[in-house]
Protein backbone atom coordinates (compact mmCIF):
# COMPACT_ATOMS: atom_id res chain seq x y z
CA UNK A 1 0.00 0.00 0.00
CA UNK A 2 1.42 3.38 -1.00
CA UNK A 3 2.18 5.85 1.77
CA UNK A 4 -0.47 8.51 1.96
CA UNK A 5 1.04 12.02 2.03
CA UNK A 6 0.46 13.78 5.34
CA UNK A 7 -2.33 16.33 5.39
CA UNK A 8 -3.49 18.33 8.37
CA UNK A 9 -5.35 21.34 6.99
CA UNK A 10 -6.01 22.59 10.50
CA UNK A 11 -2.28 22.80 11.28
CA UNK A 12 -1.57 24.69 8.06
CA UNK A 13 -4.41 27.16 8.50
CA UNK A 14 -3.69 27.62 12.22
CA UNK A 15 -0.13 28.64 11.34
CA UNK A 16 -1.42 31.19 8.83
CA UNK A 17 -4.02 32.57 11.23
CA UNK A 18 -1.57 32.73 14.15
CA UNK A 19 0.70 34.98 12.08
CA UNK A 20 -2.33 36.98 10.88
CA UNK A 21 -1.60 36.31 7.21
CA UNK A 22 -4.13 37.79 4.77
CA UNK A 23 -5.02 35.13 2.20
CA UNK A 24 -7.84 33.43 0.33
CA UNK A 25 -8.03 29.62 0.08
CA UNK A 26 -8.48 28.40 -3.50
CA UNK A 27 -8.09 25.09 -5.35
CA UNK A 28 -9.33 21.65 -4.42
CA UNK A 29 -9.54 22.27 -0.66
CA UNK A 30 -11.63 25.39 -1.25
CA UNK A 31 -13.89 23.45 -3.62
CA UNK A 32 -14.41 20.79 -0.95
CA UNK A 33 -15.25 23.44 1.65
CA UNK A 34 -17.81 24.83 -0.82
CA UNK A 35 -19.39 21.39 -1.32
CA UNK A 36 -17.46 19.65 -4.12
CA UNK A 37 -16.68 15.96 -3.92
CA UNK A 38 -12.89 15.79 -4.34
CA UNK A 39 -9.86 14.46 -2.54
CA UNK A 40 -6.77 16.58 -1.98
CA UNK A 41 -3.54 16.41 -0.01
CA UNK A 42 -2.82 20.09 0.22
CA UNK A 43 -4.01 23.65 0.44
CA UNK A 44 -3.63 26.38 -2.17
CA UNK A 45 -3.71 30.00 -1.08
CA UNK A 46 -3.62 33.41 -2.70
CA UNK A 47 -1.89 35.78 -0.30
CA UNK A 48 -2.00 39.54 -0.25
CA UNK A 49 1.38 40.43 -1.76
CA UNK A 50 1.88 43.53 0.35
CA UNK A 51 5.31 43.53 1.97
CA UNK A 52 4.23 43.18 5.60
CA UNK A 53 1.86 40.33 4.75
CA UNK A 54 4.57 38.46 2.87
CA UNK A 55 6.78 38.79 5.95
CA UNK A 56 4.00 37.27 8.06
CA UNK A 57 3.57 34.48 5.52
CA UNK A 58 7.30 33.79 5.66
CA UNK A 59 7.07 33.42 9.44
CA UNK A 60 4.08 31.08 9.14
CA UNK A 61 6.02 28.93 6.65
CA UNK A 62 8.92 28.79 9.09
CA UNK A 63 6.51 27.70 11.84
CA UNK A 64 5.32 24.90 9.54
CA UNK A 65 8.87 23.85 8.60
CA UNK A 66 7.78 24.29 5.00
CA UNK A 67 10.32 23.97 2.20
CA UNK A 68 10.02 24.43 -1.54
CA UNK A 69 9.68 21.17 -3.42
CA UNK A 70 12.32 22.39 -5.89
CA UNK A 71 14.71 22.88 -2.93
CA UNK A 72 15.15 26.56 -3.78
CA UNK A 73 15.18 28.97 -0.81
CA UNK A 74 11.85 30.53 0.11
CA UNK A 75 12.11 34.22 -0.77
CA UNK A 76 8.93 36.19 -0.29
CA UNK A 77 9.07 39.84 -1.20
CA UNK A 78 6.96 42.00 -3.46
CA UNK A 79 9.55 42.06 -6.25
CA UNK A 80 10.29 38.34 -6.49
CA UNK A 81 6.81 36.96 -5.85
CA UNK A 82 5.46 38.75 -8.92
CA UNK A 83 7.81 36.63 -11.02
CA UNK A 84 6.52 33.35 -9.58
CA UNK A 85 3.48 31.59 -11.06
CA UNK A 86 3.27 29.71 -7.79
CA UNK A 87 5.41 28.41 -4.94
CA UNK A 88 5.00 24.73 -4.19
CA UNK A 89 5.92 23.85 -0.63
CA UNK A 90 6.02 20.70 1.42
CA UNK A 91 5.64 20.56 5.19
CA UNK A 92 5.04 17.92 7.85
CA UNK A 93 1.40 19.10 7.83
CA UNK A 94 1.02 18.63 4.08
CA UNK A 95 1.45 20.45 0.80
CA UNK A 96 0.93 24.17 0.51
CA UNK A 97 0.83 26.04 -2.76
CA UNK A 98 1.17 29.83 -2.76
CA UNK A 99 -0.32 31.35 -5.90
CA UNK A 100 0.12 35.13 -6.20
CA UNK A 101 -2.17 35.61 -9.21
CA UNK A 102 -4.22 32.57 -10.28
CA UNK A 103 -5.37 32.21 -13.87
CA UNK A 104 -8.62 34.02 -14.52
CA UNK A 105 -8.09 36.66 -11.83
CA UNK A 106 -6.81 40.21 -11.90
CA UNK A 107 -4.46 41.10 -9.07
CA UNK A 108 -5.11 37.81 -7.24
CA UNK A 109 -5.98 38.49 -3.61
CA UNK A 110 -7.66 41.86 -4.15
CA UNK A 111 -9.89 40.33 -6.82
CA UNK A 112 -10.86 37.21 -4.85
CA UNK A 113 -11.30 38.67 -1.37
CA UNK A 114 -14.43 40.61 -2.40
CA UNK A 115 -16.55 37.48 -2.87
CA UNK A 116 -14.62 35.22 -0.46
CA UNK A 117 -16.39 34.16 2.73
CA UNK A 118 -15.17 33.13 6.16
CA UNK A 119 -16.11 29.46 6.43
CA UNK A 120 -16.25 27.71 9.84
CA UNK A 121 -14.29 24.53 9.15
CA UNK A 122 -13.88 23.46 12.76
CA UNK A 123 -11.29 23.83 15.55
CA UNK A 124 -12.24 27.50 15.79
CA UNK A 125 -10.90 28.25 12.31
CA UNK A 126 -12.75 30.47 9.84
CA UNK A 127 -10.43 30.84 6.86
CA UNK A 128 -11.33 33.08 3.97
CA UNK A 129 -12.42 30.79 1.12
CA UNK A 130 -12.94 31.80 -2.51
CA UNK A 131 -16.55 31.84 -3.71
CA UNK A 132 -17.90 29.03 -5.84
CA UNK A 133 -18.18 31.45 -8.77
CA UNK A 134 -14.55 32.50 -8.45
CA UNK A 135 -13.41 28.90 -8.08
CA UNK A 136 -15.23 28.09 -11.34
CA UNK A 137 -13.72 31.16 -13.01
CA UNK A 138 -10.18 30.07 -12.06
CA UNK A 139 -10.72 26.44 -13.07
CA UNK A 140 -12.26 27.45 -16.41
CA UNK A 141 -9.36 29.81 -17.12
CA UNK A 142 -6.89 26.94 -16.82
CA UNK A 143 -8.62 25.33 -19.81
CA UNK A 144 -7.69 21.77 -18.85
CA UNK A 145 -9.93 19.07 -20.23
CA UNK A 146 -9.23 16.88 -17.19
CA UNK A 147 -10.83 19.53 -14.98
CA UNK A 148 -14.14 19.46 -16.85
CA UNK A 149 -15.97 17.18 -14.35
CA UNK A 150 -14.82 19.45 -11.49
CA UNK A 151 -16.01 22.49 -13.40
CA UNK A 152 -19.39 20.90 -14.08
CA UNK A 153 -19.70 20.10 -10.37
CA UNK A 154 -18.89 23.71 -9.46
CA UNK A 155 -21.48 24.99 -11.92
CA UNK A 156 -24.08 22.70 -10.34
CA UNK A 157 -23.07 23.93 -6.89
CA UNK A 158 -23.49 27.51 -8.14
CA UNK A 159 -26.97 26.55 -9.28
CA UNK A 160 -27.75 24.96 -5.92
CA UNK A 161 -26.50 28.02 -4.04
CA UNK A 162 -28.81 30.20 -6.07
CA UNK A 163 -31.75 27.83 -5.74
CA UNK A 164 -31.26 27.00 -2.06
CA UNK A 165 -29.58 30.27 -1.01
CA UNK A 166 -31.88 31.32 1.84
CA UNK A 167 -32.12 27.72 3.05
CA UNK A 168 -28.32 27.48 3.18
CA UNK A 169 -27.93 30.86 4.83
CA UNK A 170 -26.23 32.38 1.75
CA UNK B 1 -29.55 31.69 -14.01
CA UNK B 2 -26.88 29.97 -16.10
CA UNK B 3 -26.65 33.00 -18.32
CA UNK B 4 -26.09 35.17 -15.23
CA UNK B 5 -23.23 32.95 -14.06
CA UNK B 6 -21.59 32.82 -17.48
CA UNK B 7 -21.86 36.53 -18.26
CA UNK B 8 -20.34 37.53 -14.92
CA UNK B 9 -17.57 34.97 -15.25
CA UNK B 10 -16.71 36.07 -18.81
CA UNK B 11 -16.70 39.75 -17.82
CA UNK B 12 -14.47 39.17 -14.80
CA UNK B 13 -12.07 36.96 -16.76
CA UNK B 14 -11.82 39.70 -19.36
CA UNK B 15 -11.13 42.22 -16.58
CA UNK B 16 -14.00 44.45 -17.67
CA UNK B 17 -16.36 46.57 -15.61
CA UNK B 18 -20.05 46.44 -16.46
CA UNK B 19 -19.67 49.92 -17.97
CA UNK B 20 -16.80 48.80 -20.18
CA UNK B 21 -18.73 45.75 -21.33
CA UNK B 22 -21.71 47.96 -22.08
CA UNK B 23 -19.53 50.14 -24.30
CA UNK B 24 -18.08 47.13 -26.09
CA UNK B 25 -21.38 45.38 -26.64
CA UNK B 26 -23.64 48.33 -27.32
CA UNK B 27 -25.94 47.30 -24.46
CA UNK B 28 -27.05 49.46 -21.53
CA UNK B 29 -25.06 48.89 -18.35
CA UNK B 30 -28.31 48.42 -16.44
CA UNK B 31 -29.30 45.60 -18.81
CA UNK B 32 -26.00 43.83 -18.21
CA UNK B 33 -26.44 44.29 -14.45
CA UNK B 34 -29.92 42.71 -14.57
CA UNK B 35 -28.61 39.81 -16.63
CA UNK B 36 -25.80 39.22 -14.12
CA UNK B 37 -28.24 39.37 -11.23
CA UNK B 38 -30.45 36.83 -12.96
CA UNK B 39 -33.36 39.26 -12.74
CA UNK B 40 -33.95 38.74 -16.45
CA UNK B 41 -32.37 36.30 -18.88
CA UNK B 42 -30.99 37.29 -22.29
CA UNK B 43 -31.96 35.41 -25.42
CA UNK B 44 -29.48 32.76 -26.48
CA UNK B 45 -28.32 35.00 -29.32
CA UNK B 46 -27.77 37.93 -26.95
CA UNK B 47 -25.90 35.66 -24.53
CA UNK B 48 -23.52 34.48 -27.25
CA UNK B 49 -22.90 38.07 -28.36
CA UNK B 50 -22.18 39.36 -24.88
CA UNK B 51 -19.78 36.47 -24.25
CA UNK B 52 -18.05 37.28 -27.55
CA UNK B 53 -17.78 40.93 -26.50
CA UNK B 54 -15.74 39.65 -23.55
CA UNK B 55 -13.38 37.91 -25.97
CA UNK B 56 -14.71 34.38 -25.51
CA UNK B 57 -16.73 31.87 -27.47
CA UNK B 58 -19.39 29.70 -25.89
CA UNK B 59 -19.36 26.50 -27.93
CA UNK B 60 -22.75 24.86 -27.98
CA UNK B 61 -22.69 21.11 -28.18
CA UNK B 62 -25.21 18.48 -27.17
CA UNK B 63 -23.69 15.89 -24.85
CA UNK B 64 -25.29 13.14 -22.81
CA UNK B 65 -26.23 14.39 -19.36
CA UNK B 66 -24.45 12.77 -16.43
CA UNK B 67 -26.42 13.42 -13.26
CA UNK B 68 -24.71 10.73 -11.19
CA UNK B 69 -23.12 13.28 -8.87
CA UNK B 70 -26.14 15.55 -8.47
CA UNK B 71 -27.58 13.82 -5.42
CA UNK B 72 -24.22 13.89 -3.62
CA UNK B 73 -23.77 17.57 -4.43
CA UNK B 74 -27.25 18.26 -3.07
CA UNK B 75 -26.33 16.48 0.15
CA UNK B 76 -23.00 18.29 0.36
CA UNK B 77 -24.72 21.63 -0.12
CA UNK B 78 -26.64 21.00 3.08
CA UNK B 79 -23.59 19.99 5.13
CA UNK B 80 -21.63 22.48 7.20
CA UNK B 81 -18.14 23.42 5.95
CA UNK B 82 -16.74 21.64 9.01
CA UNK B 83 -18.53 18.42 8.07
CA UNK B 84 -17.32 18.70 4.48
CA UNK B 85 -13.70 18.91 5.65
CA UNK B 86 -14.24 15.95 7.99
CA UNK B 87 -15.61 13.93 5.06
CA UNK B 88 -12.53 14.82 2.99
CA UNK B 89 -10.20 13.64 5.74
CA UNK B 90 -12.20 10.43 6.18
CA UNK B 91 -12.15 9.81 2.42
CA UNK B 92 -8.37 10.25 2.37
CA UNK B 93 -8.13 7.64 5.10
CA UNK B 94 -10.16 5.18 3.05
CA UNK B 95 -8.32 5.91 -0.23
CA UNK B 96 -4.87 5.35 1.31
Amino acid sequence: MADRPPFDPYAILTALERRRVSYVVIGAFARVVQGAEEITHGIDIVPSIRGENLRRLELALEDLDAVRVDAEPVVLDEATIRDESWLELRSPAGELKVVPEPAGTRAGYDDLRRAATREPIGKGLRPSVASTADLARMLAALGREADLPKLIALRRLQGLERALGPELGR
Amino acid sequence: MWSAILIREARLRAGLSQQELAARSGRERSVIARWEQGAVAPSLEALLKIIQACGFDLPLELVARDDSTDEQLRKNARLSPERRVQRLLQARGKSG
